[in-house]
C-alpha cells in the first residue's frame, strides 16, 4: 500500500474516531462516505454475480429457463410501485417459501436433534450430568407459558444462575473481541503508517 | 389473486424443500439444486432492490433539501462511484472498486467497530454494579473469564486457565445448549407456519 | 467533592484515553507471552495435520470487514498451515458486505508468498446470495449454484475444481466465520451433508460454538485474538494475533479495573446515602 493510499485509510481512520470526543462534520463526512461505499459495493457484486455470472453468462450459452428466475426477480422492482406493489408478493413468497422450507429441516434434523442426543448420552460424568441439568434449567427459564412458582419457579431459579454464568463468561470474550479490532486498527496507525515502532 | 398466489408460492417452494430433503432420487436432487440457484437469483434481486431503496430515500432528501442534505449527496456520491467501478471495469483485484473496498471501506468498518472497545470500557466503569447476587455471578464469571484467557491470570494463579476453560466447557455449553434448542424449536414453528400459510407478515402491505 | 462522588462523575473521556494508551505503550514494548494452548484449539490443528498431504479442504470466508483484525490473522495461518501440507483451497463467501474481496486478497497474497498458483492449488469461487440456497444447493452439486468463480472464469476450466463438485470431494471445511452463517455451515453442510467442520471464529461468537464442539458437530475451534495466538504457535508462526496478546493483557487489566472501581464508587455513594 502506498503512502499515499495509507494516509487516506488514515484520515478515514481518524475522521471516525474524532466521534468519541464528540460528534462533528467531520465524522458524519465520512459515515456517510462509508455508507455509499456499502451500499455501492453490495451493487457491483449483485450486479457481476447474479446479473453477469448467474443469468447473462448462461442465458447466452444455451441456458433459456433462466429467464423465468430472472423475470420473478425483476417483479421484486415492483414493489417500488405503490399501487402495484402486491405483484412482488408472488417474487418474495419464492425466496421466503423456499428458506422455510431448507429452514424446517435445517432446525430439527440439524441443530434440535443432535445437540438433543449429545445432551442425554453425556450423562455418564459429573460434569455430563451438570451439562443436563443446566440444559433443562435454561429451558424452563425461558418457559413463559406458566408462571414460575413453586417446583418449576426453584428450576428457573437454577436456570438463571446458569444463564449468569454463561452471560459473564459472554461478556469477558466479548471484551476480547472488541478490544482485537481496536489493536488492529492503533497497530495500522502506529506501526504501518507512522512507522512509530516495528 | 393477491391473497392465494403468493401463498400457494411459498407453499410450493417450501415443500419441494422439505420433500427433497428425504428424497434420495438422483431427478429430484438434479430439480433440487437447479431450483435452489433459482432461489439464489431472485434473492440477488432483493438486495438489488435494498440499494435502490437507499439512493430513492438519500435522492428524495436531497430534492427536498431536508436536514443534512449534503451529506445525502456524499452518500450518493460514493455509491455511484463504487457501482460504476463495478460496473463497468468487475470485483476483481486491481480494479477501483476492489481499492475503493479494501482501503477505504474495510478499514472504515473495522474503525467503527473498533470504537465499541471504547464504550465497552466505559460501560464495565459506570452501569456494571454487582447490585445483587446474580449480578455479582455474573460479573465474577466475567472476571476469572477475562484472567484466564491472558498469560496475567496464569500467573497470578496457575490453575486459572483451566477454570475458565471449565466454565465455558461444561455451564456455558449448558446454557447455550438450552438456547439453541429452544430457538431452534422456534425457528421451526415459524418456518412451518410460513410454508403453511399461517404466517404472512413477510408479504406487508398493499 | 468526596471520593464516591468523584468516581460516579468521572467523565468517560478520561476512560477512552487510558484504553487508547493502553494499546498504544504495548506496541512500544513488543512483549510477547507464552501461549497455553487450548484443547480446541489442539483438534483443529491435529485434525489438519492428520488430512492426507495434498487433500482438497474448504476455506469459507464468512467475514465482514468490522472483524478483520481478528479473523484475519486467523484465516491466514490456516491458509499457511493448508499450503504447508501442499493442500488444495477451496474457498468462497456468504458475506456479500465483503467476504469474497477479503478471501481473494488473503488468498491471493497468501498463495503467491508460498509459490501457489491460482486454479491449481486455491480457488475463489465468490459470492452467491441467500446462503441458506448457497449451502444446500452445494450439497447436491457445485456446479448448480457456482458455474464460474469470483472472476467470471468458467469452474469446469480450474484444474482444481475437476474433480470437486460437492462436500463429499472435500475433506475437511476450515470456516472462518464472525457471523450466524457458521451455525448453518454446522447444520446443513455438517449434519445433513456429513462434512467435517472446524472453525477459526470472533471471541463473541466463541461461546456458544462449545455447544457444538461437545456435541460432536464440530472438530476444533480458534476463538478469537487468542485462539489466533495459540494457532500461530503451534504452527511455529508467530504473527499477528500473537502480537496482539500483548496490548490484549493490558486491556483486560484495566477493564477488571474499571469494574471493581466502579462498584467502588457505588458501594460507596450507597454507604453514604444511607440514613445514619
Amino acid at each position: 500500500m502506498s503512502f499515499l493510499v495509507m494516509t487516506i485509510t488514515a484520515l478515514f481512520t481518524l475522521a471516525l474516531y474524532s466521534f468519541l470526543y464528540k460528534d462533528n462534520p467531520v465524522y458524519r463526512f465520512a459515515e456517510h462516505v462509508f455508507a455509499g461505499l456499502s451500499a455501492g459495493y453490495y451493487a457491483g457484486l449483485i450486479f457481476q454475480t447474479v446479473l453477469v455470472q448467474q443469468l447473462w453468462v448462461p442465458l447466452w450459452g444455451g441456458q433459456a429457463w433462466l429467464i423465468l428466475p430472472a423475470l420473478l426477480g425483476s417483479l421484486m422492482f415492483v414493489r417500488l410501485s405503490p399501487k402495484h406493489a402486491w405483484v412482488s408478493r408472488v417474487a418474495i413468497a419464492f425466496v421466503i417459501g423456499a428458506n422455510s422450507g431448507i429452514l424446517v429441516m435445517q432446525q430439527l434434523h440439524g441443530l434440535v436433534l443432535p445437540q438433543v442426543a449429545k445432551t442425554f448420552v453425556s450423562m455418564a460424568s459429573v460434569q455430563g450430568v451438570l451439562i443436563v441439568v443446566g440444559v433443562v434449567c435454561t429451558l424452563i427459564y425461558f418457559y413463559f407459558s406458566k408462571p414460575h412458582t413453586g417446583v418449576l419457579g426453584g428450576v428457573a431459579t437454577l436456570g438463571i444462575w446458569f444463564i449468569m454464568i454463561s452471560f459473564g463468561a459472554h461478556f469477558g470474550y466479548t471484551v476480547m473481541a472488541r478490544v482485537s479490532l481496536l489493536i488492529g486498527r492503533v497497530q495500522f496507525l502506529v506501526i504501518d503508517w507512522l512507522h512509530l515502532t516495528s | 389473486m393477491r391473497g392465494p398466489l403468493p401463498l400457494a408460492v411459498a407453499f410450493l417452494a417450501g415443500m419441494f424443500m422439505i420433500v427433497s430433503f428425504f428424497s434420495p432420487h438422483p431427478a429430484v436432487e438434479k430439480a433440487s439444486g437447479d431450483f435452489l440457484n433459482w432461489v439464489s437469483i431472485v434473492s440477488g434481486f432483493s438486495i438489488l432492490l435494498g440499494v435502490v431503496s437507499i439512493a430513492q430515500n438519500n435522492l428524495a432528501k436531497v430534492k427536498r433539501r431536508q436536514k443534512e442534505w449534503p451529506y445525502a449527496v456524499v452518500l450518493l456520491v460514493a455509491l455511484a462511484v463504487m457501482l460504476a467501478g463495478g460496473v463497468l471495469e468487475g470485483t476483481d483485484s486491481g480494479t477501483v472498486y476492489d481499492a475503493l473496498f479494501q482501503n477505504v471501506q474495510a478499514p472504515m468498518m473495522t474503525t467503527m467497530f473498533s470504537m465499541l472497545a471504547f464504550f465497552i470500557a466505559s460501560a464495565a466503569y459506570r452501569a456494571f454494579r454487582a447490585r445483587t447476587l446474580q449480578a455479582t455471578l455474573l460479573l465474577g464469571t466475567a472476571v476469572i473469564v477475562m484472567l484466564g484467557r491472558i498469560p496475567v491470570g496464569q500467573a497470578i494463579y496457575d490453575g486459572l486457565p483451566d477454570l475458565a476453560n471449565w466454565i465455558m466447557a461444561v455451564p456455558n455449553t449448558a446454557v447455550q445448549r438450552g438456547i439453541i434448542i429452544g430457538a431452534a424449536l422456534g425457528g421451526a414453528a415459524t418456518a412451518l407456519r410460513i410454508v403453511l400459510g399461517l404466517e404472512r407478515t413477510y408479504m406487508g402491505r398493499g | 467533592m468526596s471520593l464516591a462522588k468523584r468516581l460516579e462523575s468521572l467523565d468517560r473521556r478520561w476512560i477512552f484515553l487510558l484504553i487508547g494508551l493502553s494499546v498504544v505503550l504495548p506496541m512500544f514494548l513488543p512483549i510477547t507471552f507464552p501461549e497455553r494452548i487450548t484443547s480446541q484449539t489442539q483438534a483443529l490443528y491435529d485434525t489438519m495435520e492428520s488430512l492426507p498431504e495434498g487433500s482438497v479442504i474448504m476455506v469459507p470466508f464468512e467475514v465482514w470487514p468490522s472483524t478483520l483484525p481478528e479473523t484475519e490473522p486467523i484465516a491466514r495461518a490456516a491458509v499457511r498451515h493448508a499450503f504447508r501440507r501442499q493442500m488444495k483451497i477451496v474457498s468462497l463467501s456468504n458475506v456479500g458486505g465483503g467476504g469474497p474481496s477479503i478471501a481473494d486478497r488473503v488468498l491471493r497474497e497468501e498463495g503467491n508468498a508460498a509459490g501457489k498458483v491460482y486454479g491449481i492449488d486455491y480457488v475463489n469461487l465468490g459470492y452467491r446470495a441467500n446462503y441458506l440456497a448457497v449451502l444446500s444447493g452445494m450439497g447436491t452439486s457445485i456446479r448448480s449454484i457456482y458455474q464460474t468463480d469470483y472472476s467470471g472464469t468458467p469452474v469446469d476450466s480450474l484444474p482444481l475444481m475437476r474433480n470437486v463438485d460437492s462436500y463429499k470431494d472435500v475433506a475437511f471445511i476450515f470456516a472462518i466465520a464472525d457471523n450466524a452463517t457458521l451455525d448453518y455451515w454446522v447444520s446443513i453442510v455438517g449434519e445433513r451433508f456429513g462434512a467435517k467442520i472446524g472453525a477459526g471464529v470472533t471471541a463473541v461468537m466463541a461461546p456458544k460454538m462449545f455447544a457444538y464442539i461437545d456435541a460432536g458437530q464440530m472438530v476444533g475451534l480458534l476463538g478469537g485474538m487468542k485462539g489466533g495466538a495459540e494457532y500461530e504457535k503451534l504452527l511455529g508462526l508467530p504473527d499477528q494475533s500473537t502480537r496482539g496478546m500483548g496490548a490484549q493483557s493490558l486491556i483486560h487489566l484495566l477493564i477488571i479495573a474499571f469494574i471493581v472501581l466502579g462498584n467502588v464508587g457505588f458501594f460507596l455513594s450507597r454507604r453514604n446515602a444511607r440514613p445514619a
